[in-house]
């Protein structure tokens, strides 16, 4: 049997303490490294390229989701986590498995015959997500996290004007700055308050309350004004989103 | 406000209707009585009767305002004595000098109207009670409307109020967190397992069998605080550093029941969930003999918290110290970029 070599991300000791205990002289799997902030995990899965990581989602500085996507080709993923209401996003984020706290040995070493199978096919996951998820999303995103070298920075959606797409990048745009980030316009659209922000573009999700005017430009052609000076081109459906929204 | 009768169609014909009514039974009447020929009789009707159909919508301004203010019986009577000498002083003054100026040329006319004024005196004073009356029962009607979508308003706003308190009684990340901790003790520390085990039954009889709206004293509340601060500290060691400051004659002081905890909760999430270093929590009680004031003070990183504003637990506070002592300004919040700190005050009686 192939041993997994697995890393613990959780800022909780007695959390940490529990899944060593639970994988303690079982066969196959070996905890190589623990880590007790989103910070040090990611260093250590760089450094360490463990098989699979143990991962907790409320961490300080940086939570599990955010550590996850500043991390270049991720392991498999367990989160562990008390909170149940982000389970899509991680199966999202193509996670082997979910446990609510507290579980059961036998439920973490269920978890980890989960992450065998997917190693041993090829990274093929097909568990049903809608079997695991009871639960809907009901988080939106209250901040993204991006990387400029090797510095960390943390971005308030409030500080957000707008976000472009660039092939699989998004170059988010705030008042003073802008960060090009791995990530789709679907997924933003579907994460960020909807309330907050709209989709006036294939390429572009606006803050709401940057919008300035909108201006006729060509025939059945509009461009939108920011509060920043900038113009944005809408398109057909953003302009039906934003008819929708501004009730006109 | 808008009078009622002119801020509806059907009202004003109403109104006009009941008006056309009385004109024709004027002008019936003083063409009997009086011998006189229909067209002097009908102008008499109108002149008279329509002056006073419009000084009526006019007299609603008055008594509203005067109601909206006040409510003492001798002065509503004193100022409806006065509105009516007034309103049929001039009218009367009004009607004489417009129809003399009509009949000018017919002296028997003008010694009938000269010797019916008094009866036309009286006739005013009725008129102006009716419409009074009338104007009266709008309001009242009026108010009690009001006041029943108000109370229906204010009762579905307590029983929300009391939901959401229920549900930020024992927040279940906490407990699920808890549980976790002590499922990992019991496989390496059986007796503080059983110790951790003890103390969230405690917090958990305390939180469910205490109902929110009772006093309690200083001292059963800080109990009930190091009873949910020693199991945070079980879960996060080091990285909770609590500080306590009780002044000794404030102990028996009261205060709501459950109002402290979940600013400590408060305090535990923005300082320690999101420190990977130690987090300090500061508790200071001062007193003097008029009221209890509570400083709750913690370490944080503003760049690293969620730009959300104020919670659902801080506004449930604030509503529950203005219900209890009618006063808004009892909890107090400051923010620098090192520390997050609450006042709030609770007044002795």
């Amino acid at each position: 049997m192939e041993n997994i070599r697995a890393l613990i991300i959780d800022d909780e000791e007695l959390a940490r303490e529990l899944i060593k205990n639970y994988l303690k002289n079982q066969p196959g799997i070996q905890v190589i490294g623990e880590c007790e902030n989103g910070f040090e995990g990611a260093r250590s899965i760089a450094e360490l390229k463990p098989d699979l990581v143990f991962l907790d989602i409320q961490m300080p500085k940086l939570n599990g989701f955010e550590m996850l996507e500043l991390t270049d080709d991720p392991p498999e993923i367990i989160f562990i986590t008390a909170h149940n209401e982000f389970a899509i996003r991680a199966f999202e984020m193509n996670a082997v498995d979910y446990l609510l706290k507290p579980y059961s040995q036998d439920r973490l070493l269920a978890a980890v015959e989960k992450v065998r199978e997917k190693i041993r096919t090829g990274g093929r996951n097909d568990q049903k997500i809608s079997q695991l998820v009871q639960q809907p999303l009901t988080e939106k995103l209250e901040r993204i996290v991006v990387k400029t070298g090797t510095k960390i920075k943390v971005i308030p959606v409030d500080k957000i004007v707008y976000l472009e797409a660039q092939d699989d990048y998004i170059m988010v745009y705030t008042d003073d700055s802008k960060h090009l980030k791995q990530g789709t316009m679907k997924f933003y659209e579907d994460h960020l308050d909807e309330s907050k922000f709209i989709r006036v573009h294939r390429s572009y999700i606006v803050r709401i309350d940057q919008v300035v005017q909108l201006e006729p430009y060509a025939k059945d052609n509009y461009i939108l004004k920011l509060k920043n000076g900038n113009s944005l081109k809408v398109s057909r459906n953003g302009l039906k989103n934003l008819k929708e929204k501004f009730n006109f | 406000m808008q009078n009622p009768i002119l801020s509806a169609r059907k009202t004003f014909i109403y109104y006009m209707g009941i008006w056309i009514i009385v004109v024709c039974f004027h002008t019936f009447l003083i063409q009997t009585s009086g011998r006189m020929n229909l067209t002097t009789a009908l102008t008499d009707s109108i002149v008279s009767n329509l002056l006073f159909g419009a000084i009526g919508l006019g007299l609603w301004y008055p008594i509203f305002f005067a109601r909206a203010e006040d409510e003492k019986v001798i002065s509503t009577v004193i100022n409806n004595i006065v509105g009516c000498v007034v309103a049929v002083g001039f009218w009367l003054g009004l009607t004489y000098f417009l129809l003399v100026s009509v009949f000018s040329h017919d002296p028997k006319y003008i010694i009938f109207l000269r010797n019916s004024i008094p009866w036309r005196a009286g006739i005013g004073i009725i008129f102006y009670e009716v419409i009074i009356m009338v104007y009266y029962l709008i309001i009242f009607y009026r108010n009690n409307k009001e006041n029943q979508v108000k109370e229906a308003e204010l009762k579905a706003l307590v029983k929300e109020s009391e939901l959401k308190s229920l549900k930020s009684q024992i927040n279940p990340h906490f407990l699920f967190n808890s549980l976790n901790s002590i499922s990992s003790l019991t496989m390496i520390e059986p007796a503080k397992a059983q110790e951790m085990i003890i103390k969230l039954s405690e917090f958990l009889r305390y939180t469910t069998s205490n109902k929110e709206e009772k006093l309690t004293t200083l001292d059963r509340e800080i109990d009930n605080i190091n009873r949910y601060l020693d199991i945070e500290k079980i879960r996060f060691g080091r990285r909770l550093i609590v500080k306590q400051e009780v002044g000794e004659n404030c102990r028996n002081l009261k205060l709501p029941g459950l109002i402290l905890q979940p600013l400590l909760e408060n305090a535990v999430k923005y300082g320690v969930y999101e420190s990977t270093q130690g987090s300090v929590i500061e508790m200071i009680c001062t007193c003097n003999s008029s009221a209890l004031s509570i400083v709750i003070r913690n370490g944080w990183d503003p760049e690293f918290q969620s730009n959300k504003g104020e919670g659902v637990g801080l506004r449930n506070i604030r509503s529950r110290l203005r219900i209890l002592y009618n006063q808004d300004d009892l909890l107090n919040i400051r923010k620098d970029p090192k520390n997050f700190e609450i006042t709030i005050i609770f007044p002795q009686t």
